[in-house]
Parts: structure tokens; sequence; C-alpha cells
């Protein structure tokens, strides 16, 4: 290196200390170096994984070009798989962000005993999935199950709820709603309280009632709260397993077979890595586009206050 | 040398000798992973720290036995192989070894030790220790999962049943479901005749249907002992009539229902009066779950009169990783806990079937009603195919069955489009 090189070198450092680049990538670099290893490293190399045949036993790595994803667009089960996690988000989604809102609006006023009846709703949020789903199984249950004993008090027939190919799916459903509503809910919550009161004040005086409001003044001015809340459950649900898993394992019949099951199932059971990674980076794709699209489209309802 | 250097020196010295002579002095140690829990209740003599003793003291080295969840561990044994970091003793289901033969997962026994093995063992036992031409990968556990019919005889009396002859054939299974079945005052079914597994994992509900679908002359997979290739048989006459046996008792005869998902569980609960399932499962809950169920086992129903009862016989295997840290003790160790002498004491010991002929010959096994009712399964005895694409042709009769019974698809249907996706997984598996 020659000394001009050094000296520049030297200067740049330099500048970069003076305005502490170098420190602050200093206090950053264990948190991207973790992230690099245990996000980025694997990320890449199941996007690698998805164009060979692999044999990790053997350390056998075989390339085919795409046909992992022709041979997926293929697979009648990864087809049903797919179509039922796009029901579920779609079912999911939309239910649990309204009955947030829903619930948000209700305590975003007083009433009595109204903190406790908070932590009640939010309770499920912060119980872990398997543990809340082995309890639904219980009350799923078709002969002993909570759900059949009222059906059956109010003189109703009793449902086979899970058992069924056509229940499974929504009953997994009314499973992830109850456990999702509570972070809804805040959040919602904490968007209402976001909006100055001026707004209403002025509302009001210009004799607005009460469902003009809403709809003319909280609604849009949730815009950003809702589209951060479409995002971040249409990824969560795009990723559906725990409660999948417990509850049906993907049955009766392929009925609630959802693209992580399908995945973890090729990977761990059968050992097809290739192809799971491809699954994966077909689902991947999926997130990233209805990700991209709700984000451009939620700009249109962009408000600032 | 200046004398800091060398008093670091002598410190560091009188650190390391005293550890190299215990790495001297120290054991090998032979890891043994095996499922916790009860689903090898009956079998698991793991956790008994005398099993290994005289093995430890004769080869100065230690056995260590490592519970795993059951769910998980095909998943784990496989990370851990990748990992070059797995036991040197796996006791696994005997259904996880085709896909582990397929990864290369495993180290093949001895030749010579496989042919005095299948020379020695009962024939039902040979059926589950050859992967074709002699091939052997392990040892099969002793006392394996005899599947049989399980009966309630009070509830036989109460119906005014002989206690003592489960039925025969499947009309007389049939009637005698029908008679068994009781309800409430609204009419609901509270007790079933029968009781079937139809939801859970596809493998679950396929082997406990196995004995219609196999009697009536349905097979999983031609050749069975196909390890890639053959085709699927089960969409025929007798694969039908399976199916619809149940289907008739759900729809027409209603001796059974839906609603009874977990057969075992309410056979012990006292809600279904027969089920099928493994003998052993229902041999270690009963004394904890129904200590006063009076209970009696035998072969499932034949289809005609003059048939051969067939019913499923798996179980455990003791397997050896190809990259197993001690691999020669590993198979010492299992040769010396496989052999003759030890299958008899551990037989005895936890009421177990015997593996070996010469056993059956002695007490309590040569005329002990129990064990002589047991060995009058074995001649239907029929095993997993070892097909390498099996797991998907289960997947795919386990939904056809779920299909056709919960009425979802006529049962030609369902079996129709079972075959094509059974076809399709054991063609991709022996790519």
């Amino acid at each position: 290196m020659t000394r001009a090189r050094r000296r520049s070198l030297r200067q740049v450092l330099t500048r970069l200390s003076s305005r502490h680049i170098l420190h602050a990538y200093f206090f950053i670099a264990p948190v991207i170096l973790l992230f690099g290893i245990f996000r980025v490293v694997p990320s890449i190399q199941t996007l690698l994984y998805s164009f060979y045949k692999v044999e990790l036993l053997r350390n056998r790595f075989t390339f085919i070009g795409l046909e992992n994803f022709s041979d997926l667009f293929a697979d009648e089960i990864f087809r049903g798989a797919a179509l039922n996690t796009l029901k579920y988000v779609l079912t999911i989604v939309p239910i649990s962000a309204f009955l947030g809102l829903v619930l948000a609006v209700m305590f975003n006023t007083k009433f009595h005993l109204k903190e406790f009846f908070k932590a009640v709703y939010f309770s499920p949020m912060v119980t872990s999935t398997v543990a809340a789903a082995m309890v639904w199984w219980w009350m799923y249950n078709p002969q002993f199950g909570i759900f059949n004993v009222l059906l059956k008090l109010v003189g109703l027939p009793s449902q086979p709820w899970l058992m069924s190919s056509r229940m499974a799916l929504p009953s997994i459903i009314i499973f992830s709603i109850w456990k999702n509503l509570g972070y809804n809910m805040i959040i919602y919550l904490a968007g209402l309280q976001a909006i100055p009161p001026q707004f209403y004040e002025a509302a009001t005086i210009d004799g607005a009632g009460g469902l003009s409001r809403f709809r003319h003044i909280t609604i849009p001015l949730l815009a950003p709260t809702t589209t951060f809340i479409l995002i971040y459950n249409s990824i969560s649900a795009f990723q559906v397993f725990d409660q999948v898993f417990v509850l049906t394992s993907g049955g009766p019949a392929n009925s609630t077979n959802v693209v992580v099951l399908d995945l973890y199932r090729q990977a761990f059971q059968r050992f097809n890595f290739g192809y799971a990674a491809a699954e994966a980076m077909v689902l991947f794709l999926f997130i990233m586009g209805v990700t991209i699209l709700q984000y451009v489209y939620s700009k249109r309802f962009e408000v600032a206050y | 040398m200046r004398p800091t250097n060398v008093l670091v020196m002598t410190l560091a010295l009188l650190l390391i000798i005293p550890s190299l002579g215990l790495a001297a002095a120290s054991k090998a140690t032979i890891t043994l992973w095996y499922p916790g829990g009860d689903i090898t209740a009956g079998v698991n003599d793991f956790v008994d720290p005398n099993l290994w003793a005289e093995f430890e003291a004769k080869n100065n080295v230690k056995v260590e036995a490592v519970a795993l969840d059951y769910d998980t561990m095909k998943q784990k044994m496989f990370a851990a192989a990748a990992a070059k970091n797995i036991g040197d003793i796996l006791f696994v289901d005997d259904t996880f070894v085709a896909a582990f033969v397929k990864e290369g997962l495993l180290d093949p026994m001895e030749d010579s030790k496989a042919k005095a093995w299948l020379a020695a063992v009962m024939p039902e036992i040979k059926l589950r220790s050859e992967y074709g031409k002699g091939k052997m990968w392990g040892y099969p556990q002793y006392g394996g999962d005899t599947y049989a019919l399980t009966w309630n005889k009070e509830h036989f009396k109460e119906a005014g049943l002989d206690p003592d002859k489960p039925p025969k054939t499947w009309a007389e299974f049939r009637e005698y479901a029908k008679k068994l079945t009781k309800r409430d005052a609204q009419g609901v079914i509270s007790r079933v005749g029968y009781a079937f597994r139809h939801v859970g994992a596809a493998s679950g509900i396929v082997h406990k249907h196995f004995w219609a679908l196999e009697g009536a002359g349905a097979r999983l997979v031609v050749p069975p002992d196909a390890l890639r290739g053959g085709k699927s048989a089960f969409n025929n006459e007798g694969g039908k009539a399976a199916l619809q046996l149940i289907l008739d008792m759900i729809d027409v005869d209603k001796s059974t229902s839906l609603s009874f998902p977990d057969p075992r569980a309410a056979f012990l609960k006292g809600i279904a009066s027969m089920q099928y399932s493994e003998l052993v499962s229902i041999k270690a809950r009963q004394p904890k779950e129904a200590p006063d169920l009076n209970w009696g086992f035998g072969p499932p129903p034949v289809r005609k009169p003059g048939d051969v009862p067939v019913t499923l016989f798996g179980g455990f295997i003791f397997v050896v990783p190809k990259d197993a840290q001690h691999k020669a003790l590993a198979w010492k160790a299992l040769e010396w806990l496989n052999s003759p002498e030890k299958d008899y004491e551990l037989c005895k010991k936890n009421e177990a079937t015997p593996r070996y002929r010469a056993n059956w010959e002695k007490e309590p096994f040569k005329s002990t009603p129990y064990f002589q009712t047991l060995k009058a399964l074995y001649p239907g005895a029929v095993v997993f195919p070892i097909n390498l694409g099996s797991d998907g042709v289960v997947e795919a009769v386990g939904a056809a069955i779920q299909k056709a019974w919960h009425h979802e698809a006529s049962v030609e249907a369902a079996l129709a489009e079972a075959e094509r996706l059974a076809n399709k997984a054991i063609a991709e598996a022996a790519k």
C-alpha cells in the first residue's frame, strides 16, 4: 500500500470516528452479526437449496434447476395446503382486525373494571399457543367438550368440530381469532388514544353523530394502525403452524394442512429438504407480495395530524 | 529460564497430568436414544440402572440411556446425524427404518450375524427383521406391538353375549356391536359397540384398520418387501369392503359413532365395548386408568369363515447409526442385549413375548394362557411395508379412510384418489 493510500484510509477512519459512525457500527455489530448468522445465512441457504436435490447425510447436493418448483405446482397436496392457508388468512385477518377495533372502541370509554377486562382479553396473547391449543382440543372434543355441552343445553345438535373435514379449518380459525384478538385490541386502542380529541369536539359542534364521527374521523385516522395490523396479521397468518400441528396435525384428510406444516413434513419427516426449501421460497414470495400490495395500497389512506 | 516461567510451566504440568490420567482411566460411554413415556410402555427397561450392569462390567463401558420425545425424535435424530453428533444406539419405530435407510443414516448388521438371528427367531420376528435377501438393519425389540381386538367382558355379559367368545366374522362383529351399543334418553349413543380411530396421524388411522384392509385382501404396497418401486393394491374389492364395513356400522347399524375418536381412551372409560389397537398399550394403561376393567383380547374378526385373522405386528427396533462414535461397541452391546438368554430373562420379567423360538418352549411362555393367546395371533401377523414411499401411501390411505367415513367422498372415489396419490409417492421415493 502506498503512503498516499495509507494516509487517505487513515483520513477516512478519522472522519468516521469523529462522527461516531464507527462507534455506532461497533454497538450494533452483535445484533447485525447474530441476525446475519441466524437469519440472513439460513435464508440464503434456503434459496440455494430450493434449486437442489439435497441429501444432507450423504453431503450430496445435485443441481436440478426449477424442478422442485415444478413438482411443487404439480403436487395437489401442496396446492391444497396453499388454498387452506389462503382461506385461513382471508378469514382471520379481517375478522380479527374488525373485532379488535370493536373491542378497542369499547375499551376507549370509561366503565367499571375496565382494566381487568382488558387484561382478560389480552391474556390469550401471552399464553403459549401449544398450551392453549391443548385446552381447546379438549373443548372441541365431541364427547366431553364444553362447546357441545353448551350446544346441547340450548337444544342444538352436537358438532364434530375438529373431527370433520368441513369443520376443522373453521374450528382452527375460531381458536386463532380468540388468540389474536387481544393484540389487535391493544394496538387499536393505542391508535384511538393518539387521535387528538379536538377533531371529535369540532365534529360534535358541527352536529356530527356518533356513527358519523366514527366513519369520518376514527376510521380514516386509524388507517396507519389498520395497515400495520393487516400487514402484521397477514404475515403471521401465512406462517400458521403451532395450532394446526397441535389441534389436527393437518387432518382430517389434509383439510387443515397448511403450507408451513407441509414444509415441516417434507423437510423433517421425509427429509426432502430441497422441496421444502422451494415451498419456503414460494411462501416468502407470497408474503412479500401481499405485504407490498397492502403497503402501497394503504399509502392512499395515509393521514397526518 | 526465568523463575517466573519455571513456575508457570510447573503449574501447567500439575494441572494437565491428573486430567491425562483421568482421561486414560475413564470408560467409553455408549449412548442409547429411546422414546420416553408411555409409547414404549411395558418393554421400556432403559431406566433400570441394572439393565446393562453385566455388559458394562465386562467391557469397561458405560451405557447411558437418553429419553427423547416420540413425536419429534425422527427429526432430532436426523439433525443429530447431520451434525455428526448422534447416539450410538437408536431405539426407533419400525416405520422410521425405511426413511433412515434411504438417507444412508444406518449401519447395516453383519451378514453372518443377521443369518444366525433369522435362523433362530420366530417367523413373525423374521418378518420384522429382514429387509430383503437376508439384509438386517437392527434387532426388533422383544414383546413387539401385537395389535388385537379387545373387549369389555362385563358389557358382553350385560348384552347376553359370552364374555369369552369374541366375534369371529365380520357379520358376527356387526351383530355384537349392535347389541353392545347403548343410547341415552334422547337416543344419542352413550356407548359404542366398537370404537375406531378416524382422526390424528394417518399412520394411526391406517394401523388401526389394518386388520380389515389386509384381511379382506387389500395391500398397501405390492410386493410388500420391495424397498423401492412396486405399486399400491388397496383400491380393490377387499379395500372397498373394509371401508364399507365401518361406514355401515356408522350409518346402517348405528353401532359406532364418529364422536368417539380415541378408541383406547373410550374402551378404558367404559364407553366403548370393543376396540382394536396395540395390546401392550391397553395392558400398560388399564391398571392405572381402569383398574376394575374386566377385559379380554383376541384376534380381529375375519371377513368370511375359514379366513385367517390378519393382525398388524410392529414395534420398535434397535439400530446403530453409521456415524455412531462407538459403533463396534454399540453392536456388541446390542448383541448382548438381544441374546437368547437376555431375551428370556427380560421377557419373563416384563411379561413380554420372546423373539427366539427356543424361548417359547420354556415356561411361562409355553403354557400361560396370556402368552398362548398372543401366540395364536402370530400366524396372521403382517408387518408394515418397508417401501421408501410408505409414508406417502399411508397418508393417502389415511385420507381416504377419513373422507369415506366422514361422508365427504364415496368409498370408491376416496380409494381411487388414494391409489393415484400412493402410486405417485411410491414412484417419487424410488427416484
